[in-house]
């Protein structure tokens, strides 16, 4: 049984550094160091732990890893400019190593505020503090506490109250060597305001092992709106872990959308507490693991008040001796009456040596409630398969259409031209369709 | 109440509806024993019953072994509340007389005929039944069994005399299915093991009328560790029923059975169980069927009793074309904590299962599915489909599902579904616009929930389930 190592450099030091570095207040100097205190006294998982049973926990090991500190050089590559100007973004951050190399674009509404975290703890310090650690927080899991003790940069995103942002607005997280690296993202929605976010994980091939650890905080107040898209196309060298996380006011709608390509293994946990009655949350995730890449993903529909409604779809294909997990859980509280809460996961296997592990599961303390899941793994449908060759189709054309129609369903819910031509074009890459590059 | 029975209802139903729920599970007789242990889990406990039992020495160090075993893997961590469960006050081995199972009722001691006619079970269902195997206590008091099977070859004893009269058979399948390193209950179970059937079914038999065995607890905080083994040959074909009903007593009771089965080429094995058992018994229980090419195994599970209960019956499909079936339910009343479920294993080819899961919670009672279904490399075209649903009779009441799918396997077809829903307003509404007072109907949408496990069931298990169901529902309005 894998059993995790300590990172010699994941120090007190270490953190007192970041925080010479960054001149940070003292409010957040105290709690980078009780999350590396909470670190320390966190045992590391084992898959005796129900939530780490699946998971090859020896792939996402730390130890002999340097911090990341800063980029070799500001330059912005090829893959990330590519996506730079073939996104939906209306403004973009790229972050390279924790240091925000390029900023494009800007946003019109009145108020917003789109920065990279570190300046918004100067500049919007007590919004930053109202709101920082609130969603996800070091106690939570080993990770997390790593995070939040070493986080070097990352996005804030503030949208005032009533305003809507018509555009998308996004950040692309990248990385030029190995290492250990930790990103945040902090995305405050007001009073009925909207918008779309898009994180975007992707590097070229760095030579060496890089360990990025990230968190997603999102907020969302009465009548808030958000779509949040989560990106992972690192390259393969990279390992990642990434908790996003949503509070949901009263009448708030949230609708995500985690997508893991890249990466040698990536463990994304997606939870969401809906807090105010009338609150919406709609869960999509999407993964495609070839050649050996392990994905994780772990979701949390949390239904603390009456009346709210979740909806989640996560589908994924397996090829190549690839392992997934899908894990997610419905908890309905006491007193959680009029719920709406279903659940969805979907593999496709594509070969014998493959492994998908689905376990849906539902916690339900409340009677007056619509709850529901379901869980399929199969292959390629030998029937449409067959009616496809018989149209003149070569068996591997076949495989392919029907392959990205499988997850094509996942990306038809979501309104992002180019996101999911981003999506359905690395996908193709991965099945090995002719003339299709975009695989690292 | 006695007016929605069932025109074709059991002979017994009507004189047991006189009986409030209280009389039928809140007495017990006087208890008079010929050996019981001292209290506790020792080396000691478990020598003595093998000296008690006059067992060869291979069970002795059987025994013993797996005693070792369950001190080193300690209780399970996950899964419902087991910490009031305390080992030292329990009895692990008591014989109420010092006398083997016999053939005839009129031998079988007055007391324990009268436990059972207050619980309105065997005298008429003897008559319709062919073979009762009847367990009180530790030990199998009442034997019988139809002489044309006998004369087949068919074995159906009580696990000790079993081991007593055919060693070798005994041996050669005896802890194959379930070890004592699987689990840590069944390590317990293995080491104190007392009573349970010894089913044996020859090539070729195929046997009409359920095989039975009622399983009763008397004794204060006694544990019953029932240890039943169930042969089927190639291409027989057989029924297994046993069911479990307790009476009521103060202090913690402690039920850990271990069932194996293996089912040969096609052999074709149904296995039913309703256990009853009163609502302070733990009931921890390792049942297990191994599938041999083109068997079939049945499992219906019904889990209405107990404190808290941990059962999920698996069925291991090691040969081509084998297929398994699970019928569950679960009833779970203030206070009990009903962790059921099912575990399938395709570890080869063109195997097929099938789970359905029903669950009800009243009261601040809790309901868990808890699966697997797993599908090893090579098990070319399995198939498995795991339904569960379940109801929420009111606000407190809670359930969950914990099903694992693990596939290994390209050509395999798996799904899953479960569905929470509480008791339709509209339906009730109907009923009740039709003459039915407020609980008869929700007693009959409850039935009718349960209905496609209930149909399954032999007719008097059927009317007994229902009529389970109807003192469940006693005053669940208001």
């Amino acid at each position: 049984m894998a059993q995790l190592k300590d990172n010699a450099a994941v120090t007190e030091a270490a953190v007192d550094a970041l925080i010479a570095r960054f001149e940070e207040p003292a409010w957040l100097a105290e709690e980078r160091r009780a999350a590396l205190r909470t670190y320390a006294a966190t045992p590391h998982p084992t898959n005796r732990d129900e939530v780490w049973r699946y998971t090859q926990l020896e792939r996402f090991a730390i130890d002999g890893l340097e911090l990341v500190d800063g980029p070799l050089d500001a330059s912005v590559v090829d893959r990330v400019s590519m996506r730079l100007t073939d996104s939906d973004a209306e403004a973009a951050m790229v972050i390279k190593n924790g240091e925000v190399v390029q900023r494009a674009g800007s946003v019109g509404e009145r108020g917003v505020v789109f920065t990279d975290l570190r300046t918004a703890v100067r500049e919007h310090e007590a919004l930053v503090r109202e709101h920082l650690y609130t969603v996800v927080n070091a106690t939570m899991s080993k990770a997390a506490a790593l995070d939040a003790a070493l986080w070097t940069n990352g996005t804030f995103l503030y949208v005032p109250r009533d305003v809507e942002v018509a555009l998308p607005l996004g950040t692309f997280t990248t990385a030029d060597r190995g290492g250990l690296s930790a990103g945040r993202t902090l995305i405050v929605v007001d009073v009925n305001a909207k918008v779309t976010f898009v994180d975007e994980y992707t590097s070229e091939p760095l030579g060496e092992r890089l360990a990025h650890h990230a968190a997603t905080e999102i907020v969302l107040k009465d009548g808030a709106k958000l779509r949040y898209v989560s990106l992972q196309n690192w390259s393969r060298e990279v390992v990642q872990q990434n908790k996003i996380r949503a509070r949901l006011a009263r009448d708030a709608r949230l609708e995500s959308l985690t997508v893991s390509l890249g990466g040698d293994a990536a463990r994304a946990e997606v939870e969401v507490d809906l807090e105010g009655p009338g609150s919406e949350s709609e869960m999509l995730g999407l993964y495609f693991a070839d050649e050996g890449q392990h994905y994780n993903q772990y979701t949390l529909q949390h239904h603390a008040t009456d009346h709210a409604l979740s909806d989640l779809l996560f589908k994924g294909a397996l090829r190549d001796a690839s392992t997934a997990v899908y894990s997610g859980v419905i908890v309905v509280d006491p007193g959680a009456q009029k719920t709406d809460a279903y659940q969805t996961n979907r593999n496709l296997l594509l070969d014998d040596e493959s492994e998908a592990v689905s376990i849906p599961q539902l916690e339900i303390q409340a009677n007056d409630v619509k709850c529901s899941h379901g869980s399929t793994t199969g292959p390629v449908p030998e029937d449409q398969r067959f009616y496809l060759m018989s149209r003149g189709l070569r068996p591997e054309v076949a495989e392919h259409v029907l392959v990205t129609g499988f997850l094509y369903e996942v990306m038809s819910r979501v309104t992002l031209p180019k996101v999911s031509e981003y999506v359905e074009r690395v996908v193709q890459a991965k099945l090995g369709v002719p003339g299709v590059k975009e695989k690292l | 109440m006695a007016d929605l029975l069932p025109q074709d209802a059991h002979p017994d139903a009507a004189k047991l509806e006189g009986m409030a729920h209280a009389d039928q599970y809140s007495y017990y007789m006087p208890e008079t024993y010929a050996f019981r242990s001292e209290k506790g889990l020792t080396k000691r406990v478990v020598e003595q019953i093998s000296y008690q039992k006059n067992e060869p020495e291979w069970m002795l160090k059987f025994r013993l072994r797996a005693l070792e075993i369950a001190e080193k893997k300690g209780r399970p961590k996950w899964g419902p509340d087991l910490s009031h469960l305390n080992f030292d006050e329990i009895y692990f081995y008591i014989r109420p007389q010092d006398k083997k199972g016999t053939n005839s009722w009129d031998d079988v001691p007055e007391e324990v005929r009268e436990t059972y006619r207050k619980l309105g079970i065997p005298e008429a269902e003897q008559k319709m039944l062919a073979g009762v195997g009847a367990q009180y206590e530790s030990e199998m008091v009442y034997h019988n069994l139809k002489e044309e099977w006998e004369k087949q070859g068919v074995i159906f004893l009580d696990s000790d005399t079993g081991l007593q009269q055919y060693p070798e058979l005994f041996k050669e399948h005896f802890a194959t299915v379930v070890p004592p390193e699987d689990n840590y209950f069944a390590a317990v179970n293995s080491a104190v093991w007392s009573g349970g059937s010894f089913v044996y079914v020859p090539a070729g038999v195929e046997i009409d009328v359920p095989l039975q065995a009622y399983f009763l607890i008397n004794a204060q905080s006694m544990g019953q560790f029932e240890r039943t083994l169930i042969i089927g040959e190639p291409g027989s074909r057989f029924h297994y029923i046993e069911g479990c009903t307790a009476p009521t007593y103060n202090s913690d009771s402690f039920h850990s059975g271990v069932i194996e089965i293996i089912v040969k080429e096609r052999a074709n094995v149904r296995y039913s169980t309703i256990q009853n058992w009163s609502h302070n018994v733990y009931n921890l229980v390792t049942q297990r069927a191994i599938v041999q090419r083109h068997g079939s195994m049945g499992w219906l599970d019904g889990n209405l009793g107990s404190k808290v209960t941990m059962k999920y019956p698996s069925t291991y499909l090691m040969g081509e074309g084998a297929h398994g079936e699970v019928l569950s339910i679960a009833f779970a009343t203030d206070g009990q904590h009903q962790d059921a479920g099912a575990k399938v294993i395709h570890a080869a080819p063109n195997t097929t299962s099938s789970v359905v899961s029903k669950s009800i919670s009243k009261g601040t009672g809790r309901s868990s599915y808890r699966g697997l279904v797993q599908i090893h490399e090579g098990a070319t075209n399995a198939r498995s489909n795991v339904e569960c649903d379940a109801l929420l009779l009111d606000d407190q009441a809670k359930t969950d599902t914990y099903p694992y799918i693990e596939i290994n396997e390209k050509s395999a077809h798996v799904g899953h579904e479960a569905t929470v829903s509480k008791l339709n307003d509209e339906q009730i509404f109907y009923l009740q616009s039709r003459g039915l007072p407020e609980d008869a109907a929700m007693a009959l949408i409850v039935r009718g929930f349960l209905d496609p496990v209930a149909k399954e069931l032999p007719l008097e298990y059927a009317v007994e389930l229902n009529r389970l169901i109807e003192l469940e529902m006693e005053g669940s309005v208001g």
